[in-house]
Formats: structure tokens, C-alpha cells, sequence
């Protein structure tokens, strides 16, 4: 047995796929992995993989041209994804070298996303959902607040690696504004400088204290939206579980109106 | 932002937003329109949440009246001119800037604008009209724009404001001209389905237009304003289409007249949604309901899941409910309560079944639906694939095969299977089910008898 020990991204693991084609071993034999194995058993190889954009670009390129850019995109934000509870508990990794490695064999490997009855795809299936569904949550929940110097700033603690997903977004949405998304979980930044392209940075860089440091104007809006926020509720309907249910804890304490006032 | 804010805007925002919290359309939905590289705003065909108010409702849009002061006297509307309270007019600089300042920290997905009547529908109209101008002009605003239109405005100002609008409503308020008549008699049928046949015929011509033509009206707003999705030469009229909302329970039409006058606005209005609202007695007349239990939540839950069944699964209003049986079940849903009066039609093999029948199937969505499609034309489904396509097994067992077997020895029989489904919980959703028994007893009261007969 060969296990590829990859890093924990899109790239680690796409080059893992790469390597583990490159040493043509029996696909019987491989295991690909983004944690570091806690029990080592007797018969198994332990390979670090040295993750590669090359050999990743490479292989993606491969997805795309042979199973369409659906496909790819299905297994990037499978890669996006952090621990997904459930009875399936197929390491990432391995379950997206598997569901690579079931669409190559394939007579059509663009129908191989189908068959969720396979576990492998369906693994990928649930951890793509699984992004998707936080992704989709946070483009409504993320609050920026307004710095000093004018920058739009927000912090975040999702479970799923979804900064570039967000950055698309946002991006698009606010051409002209300086704004931050800060990923506490992970200690990364998103960073958009006006006009000009979203980039990820390690937030180890960043000055976090400057983000404490608000414009004049941001307490009087903050205080405008919990007002408008309050008066929206029909009393008559009041429901604070259903409001829990739609948005929950987790996401609260990162918005602006569930802080106690 | 060098703006300083007036201390009464605080006050202005609470009075006018508590003045529009009962239209309950909320959606953001309908267009997909990219960012334009300057100003703010795109536009997600999906539709975003933002958040969620404290009686669970989806908060989208920045949803405020202009105004309060009103000269109708609709009985069931708190601002009716009848009623003393604090009254407010915001300034289209006003929403503009709560609308710009809000959308950059995303709090919203765009504004959701309606008014009181003041002066003249005419005059209102025109107020709308200038903030909606000045928004998508001066404020370089991109992102979705709900507008009311205003029952008896100029035809030429419904016209001028359809292009800076994604979606715009006339609320038809009652199912019938009759109710209409009684609680608000400053409004007619005619003032209410004219405009909304302009904007309709507004849609149509636009979807039909080639690139580059305008009508006059449109020639007459200068380049900047109109919406364009995507294709600079394609310009769009109200492109997510007009919505309308009926209010439910303060008049005593059934069931049945609601989803039969639903079914005729996306048949012939091609509405994108009809929405229903709970009634909530604020103003205390006399002569409405006083619903002790607390708004109708139940039979309005009931009617957007028949109102999906017409959207979505292809159901005709006539096969939901009839003039013998005008209400709905409370205790089934109207998809269960259809299939089990059709147990002929089951069960049905899930390897064959077409689309069509599939989704009849109670516990299949359209969704499932769709994989199963596209998943059985390579593999041979079985229950276990079925549950990770996400069907909702517990109701779907009973009308379904998978390669000629049930998943259980499974009777055809009404009552058996009635009982079988009765006792899934979900029947009658968790949030309604805790607001409490006064609920469930009101609406047996409702009911005409026949329906809640449950063997």
C-alpha cells in the first residue's frame, strides 16, 4: 500500500493525483490523505507530497478539456471543504483521487459526477454541497464595517475554506471599495484593493489592530440597520426559533444586528 | 462619506419601516446581472438572505415606505388615513444614501420601495420615480430595485419607472372584487389589474424587442439610467419580472377562490409570484377578524406549498381542491392529500416513471426529480440511492418501486396509509406546530368538516 500524504488545498492535492499516476502503482494500492496518519500501519509507504502548481495546473487542465469545467469545479470546491460530519467519513483526498480515477476509466467521465451511489462520488458530492451551501450562506451574512482609512472590513469563521468564492462576489460587486474579508479559523485574508484584482494573504502579515479603528460614520449606520432590523419583525409572528433555524448561531456572532446593544 | 445624519433619520427609518413590514414579498430574485466595473451592485438571479428577522422571515431588502401619510382608508392597513399615529416622508437623498451606505457593509440586496398615497397617486408616483433616478444615476447604484406601483398612477410614469426597476408589484390585497369593495374602497379591480397589465405587455415587448431598438419612452431616459444585463444593447424592462400579494384571512373567501385567482394571474398576467400574507388585525376595526390564535400561518403555509405545486409541478388548481372540498387539509400537505385521493396512479416505478409523474410523487422534489432522471439513465436505482439523491423516503415509500419493489410490504390502502403519514411530524412544520394549540383548534372551527375527517 501507498499512501500520498498531500496538503490540505486544491493544489496539495491535485499534485498528490499527479504523483500517484506518475508511479503507475495499481490504483488498489493508493490512498491519498490531507492529515497526517495517526496510526502508521506495517505495510503501507508514507509519501509526502511536495505540492506542485504545475503538476496541479496540469492535471486540472486534464479535468477540464476530458469532463467539462462543471466537473472541475465540482472537485475544487470538494477540495475547499473542511470536515464534513456524516456516516461517510472517506478521507477528501482519497475520495477525490478515486472519483478522478473513476471518470478516467470511464468510457464518459462526464456522467461519472451521477453516479452517487459510488461512495467515493458521493463523498465529493456532500463536500461540495457542503461548501456551496456555506458559501451561499455567507454571501448574505457577511457584515463589513467601515475603517478609518475608508477600508471595508470583515471577519469570518466559516468552516470551509471559502474566501475565493466570497472574493468572486464581492469583487464583482464592489469594484470601487478597499475591502478585507478575514478568515479567523484559518488566519487567512482576502484582500480587494480598489479597481484592481482579490488576492489571498497569510493574516500573520496583516495589521489586525488597525481593523479595531472605526470611521466616524460607522456606529451611526451600525445603529440605523439594528433599528430597521428591529421594526422589520411582525410581533404577531414572532419566532426566535425559526430565526435561529435560518440563521444559525454560528453565523450571528459575526453580524452586526444579533450583537446585544 | 462626509455626511452628517440628521437625528430624526433614526426615527424616520422605525416609523417606515414598521409601515411596510406586512408586504411580505421579500425575494431578490429573478435577474442575474453582473457588476459594472464602477459604482455598486450586481445582481444574483437566486436571490440573497441577509438575515433573518425575529419572526424568521428573510431579510433582503431594505423594505421602507417614501411615506406613511396616506389619503385611503383601506380598513385592513395600518396607515389608513382613519388611523392616529406617528407619521413620516423620507427624502429620496434620504434612501438613497441608507440604500448605498447599507448595501457596501451587506446588510441587503437592494431596496424594496412602496408608499402611502400622498396627494395623488400621480405625485407619489413621481416621488418614487425621482429616488429611483437619482439612486441608479447620482449613487451609480447596480444592484435590485423592488418598486410598488401605485394603483391609478399615469400609465407614461409606470412606464418610466419599469426601466429602472427589476421588479415591480401592484398587491391585488383581496382574492375577490367583493372584498375589495367592502375593506378598500378607494381601490378598484380596474386600478389594480391595468397597471399590471401594462407592466406585463411592458415584459413581453422587451423580451420580444431586437438589440438596438428603443421604445420612445426608453430614448426619452438618458444612457446611464436604463438596466442593461449584460449585453450593452439590450436594454430590460422590470427584468425579474412583477409579483403581487393577497392578504389571507380578513375576508371569507375559501382557499379554493385564493389558488383559483393565483393559477389565473400566471396564466394570464405571467406573474413570477403571488404572495400571501397571514392577516394581523393592527388597526382594530371592528368589522375584521380578530383571530385570537394568532395570524393564519397554517392555511398561508398551506398555499405556498400549493402555490409550488402550480409553479413548479405542473398541478392545475382544479385537481388541489374543488367547490365540494374549498379548503385545504391541515394535517397533509396538498401534494400527499392529492396522491392519496389518486392511489390509482401508484405506486409508481422509479427506474420508468416520466418526469411529469415523478414529480407527483409526494416526497420527491423537483430537484430529486431531476437527478433521478439523470442518474438512472447509467445505473438501476435502488432505496439507498434514492436516499442520497434526497428524496424524503418517509413519505415517498408508499407511492413508489424501485425495480418492481416496494421498500416494505406496503398495503394500498387510503386509511393505511393516511395513518402512516400522519405520524410524520414534518406534516405540520415545527415552527407552526410550537406557536401553539390555539393554532390548530382555530382552524378546525374554519374547516368544513369534510376534510378533517381522518379515519
Amino acid at each position: 500500500m501507498y499512501t500520498y500524504i498531500c496538503e490540505n488545498s486544491i493544489d496539495g492535492i491535485l499534485t498528490g493525483v499527479y504523483n500517484a499516476y506518475a508511479d503507475k502503482h495499481s490504483h488498489r494500492e493508493i490512498h491519498l490523505t490531507v492529515r497526517e496518519p495517526k496510526n502508521l500501519s506495517l505495510f503501507t509507504q508514507y509519501l509526502p507530497v511536495e505540492t506542485d502548481s504545475e503538476k496541479a495546473a496540469k492535471v486540472a487542465r486534464t479535468l477540464k478539456a476530458r469532463f467539462g469545467q462543471d466537473f472541475y469545479e465540482t472537485i475544487y470546491q470538494a477540495a475547499m471543504a473542511g470536515d464534513v460530519p456524516g456516516k461517510n467519513t472517506m478521507d477528501k483526498a482519497d475520495a477525490i483521487y478515486e472519483t478522478i480515477a473513476l471518470a478516467l476509466a470511464s468510457g464518459d467521465g462526464t456522467k461519472t459526477l451521477l453516479s452517487l451511489g459510488e461512495p467515493c462520488v458521493f463523498r465529493v458530492f456532500e463536500l461540495c454541497r457542503a461548501t456551496g451551501r456555506e458559501a451561499m450562506h455567507l454571501l448574505g451574512f457577511v457584515r463589513f464595517q467601515e475603517l478609518e482609512n475608508g477600508i471595508l472590513f470583515s471577519k469570518i469563521h466559516p468552516n470551509h475554506h471559502v474566501l475565493p468564492i466570497l472574493g468572486e462576489h464581492f469583487s464583482d460587486r464592489l469594484p470601487e471599495e478597499n475591502f478585507m474579508i478575514y478568515d479567523e479559523n484559518r488566519r487567512l485574508a482576502l484582500l480587494h484593493p480598489s479597481r484592481e484584482h482579490f488576492f489571498l494573504a497569510d493574516a500573520d502579515k496583516l495589521d489586525l489592530y488597525a481593523t479595531e479603528r472605526f470611521s466616524a460614520n460607522e456606529a451611526q449606520f451600525q445603529n440605523l440597520w439594528v433599528t430597521f432590523f428591529h421594526s422589520i419583525t411582525i410581533d404577531a409572528r414572532k419566532n426566535p426559533k425559526l430565526q435561529s433555524q435560518m440563521i444559525p448561531k454560528r453565523f450571528q456572532r459575526d453580524t452586526v444586528e444579533f450583537q446585544a446593544f | 462619506m462626509e455626511l452628517t445624519i440628521q437625528s430624526d433619520l433614526m426615527e424616520k427609518l422605525a416609523i417606515l419601516t414598521d409601515a411596510a413590514k406586512y408586504d411580505v414579498a421579500c425575494t431578490s430574485s429573478g435577474v442575474d446581472r453582473k457588476g459594472k466595473g464602477h459604482g455598486i451592485g450586481n445582481s444574483v438571479a437566486a436571490g440573497i438572505c441577509h438575515s433573518f428577522a425575529g419572526d424568521g422571515r428573510c431579510i433582503s431588502l431594505l423594505k421602507i415606505l417614501m411615506t406613511n401619510h396616506c389619503i385611503y382608508n383601506c380598513s385592513y392597513c395600518q396607515n389608513n388615513c382613519n388611523n392616529d399615529l406617528p407619521r413620516a416622508t423620507f427624502t429620496p437623498e434620504e434612501i438613497c444614501t441608507l440604500v448605498t451606505e447599507f448595501y457596501r457593509r451587506n446588510y441587503i440586496e437592494g431596496l424594496f420601495l412602496s408608499s402611502g398615497i400622498i396627494d395623488s397617486p400621480n405625485h407619489t408616483m413621481e416621488l418614487l420615480f425621482q429616488t429611483l433616478y437619482l439612486l441608479r444615476t447620482r449613487y451609480d447604484f447596480n444592484g435590485y430595485i423592488h418598486v410598488k406601483a401605485i394603483p391609478g398612477a399615469d400609465p407614461r410614469l409606470i412606464d418610466l419607472i419599469g426601466h429602472l426597476a427589476d421588479r415591480m408589484s401592484i398587491n391585488l390585497e383581496l382574492p375577490t372584487a367583493e372584498s375589495l369593495r367592502t375593506l378598500a374602497p378607494c381601490k378598484s379591480r380596474k386600478t389594480i389589474l391595468g397597471p399590471m397589465r401594462q407592466i406585463q405587455n411592458g415584459i413581453r415587448a422587451y423580451r420580444e424587442l431586437p438589440t438596438h431598438e428603443l421604445t420612445s419612452v426608453n430614448r426619452t431616459l438618458p444612457e446611464v439610467v436604463r438596466l442593461s444585463n449584460g449585453d450593452p444593447n439590450r436594454k430590460s424592462f422590470v427584468p425579474a419580472g412583477q409579483s403581487t400579494q393577497m392578504i389571507i384571512g380578513a375576508t371569507p373567501e375559501s382557499d379554493y377562490q385564493i389558488i383559483k385567482v393565483a393559477e389565473s394571474l400566471y396564466d394570464r398576467f405571467e406573474l413570477k409570484r403571488v404572495f400571501y400574507s397571514a392577516f394581523v388585525n393592527v388597526t382594530g376595526n371592528s368589522e375584521l377578524p380578530t383571530l385570537p390564535g394568532g395570524p393564519p400561518l397554517l392555511r398561508e403555509h398551506r398555499l405556498y406549498q400549493a402555490d409550488w405545486l402550480l409553479r413548479y409541478y405542473h398541478f392545475q388548481a382544479d385537481e388541489l381542491l374543488s367547490a365540494d372540498r374549498p379548503d385545504f387539509n391541515i394535517y397533509l400537505d396538498p401534494k400527499c392529500d392529492w396522491a392519496l385521493r389518486h392511489l390509482e396512479q401508484f405506486p409508481v416505478e422509479i427506474n420508468r416513471a416520466p418526469y411529469r409523474m415523478l414529480l407527483r410523487v409526494p416526497g420527491i422534489g423537483y430537484l430529486s426529480a431531476r437527478r433521478i432522471i439523470a442518474a438512472r439513465r447509467s445505473n438501476r436505482l435502488d432505496f439507498s440511492d434514492l436516499k442520497k439523491i434526497g428524496v424524503v423516503l418517509k413519505r415517498a415509500i408508499y407511492f413508489i418501486t424501485c425495480n418492481g419493489h416496494t421498500m416494505y410490504p406496503i398495503r394500498m390502502d387510503e386509511d393505511y396509509i393516511t395513518r402512516q403519514l400522519l405520524s410524520d411530524q414534518t406534516q405540520i412544520p415545527k415552527e407552526i406546530r410550537n406557536a401553539g394549540y390555539e393554532q390548530l383548534s382555530l382552524f378546525d372551527t374554519g374547516f368544513s368538516g369534510t376534510n378533517t375527517a381522518i379515519s
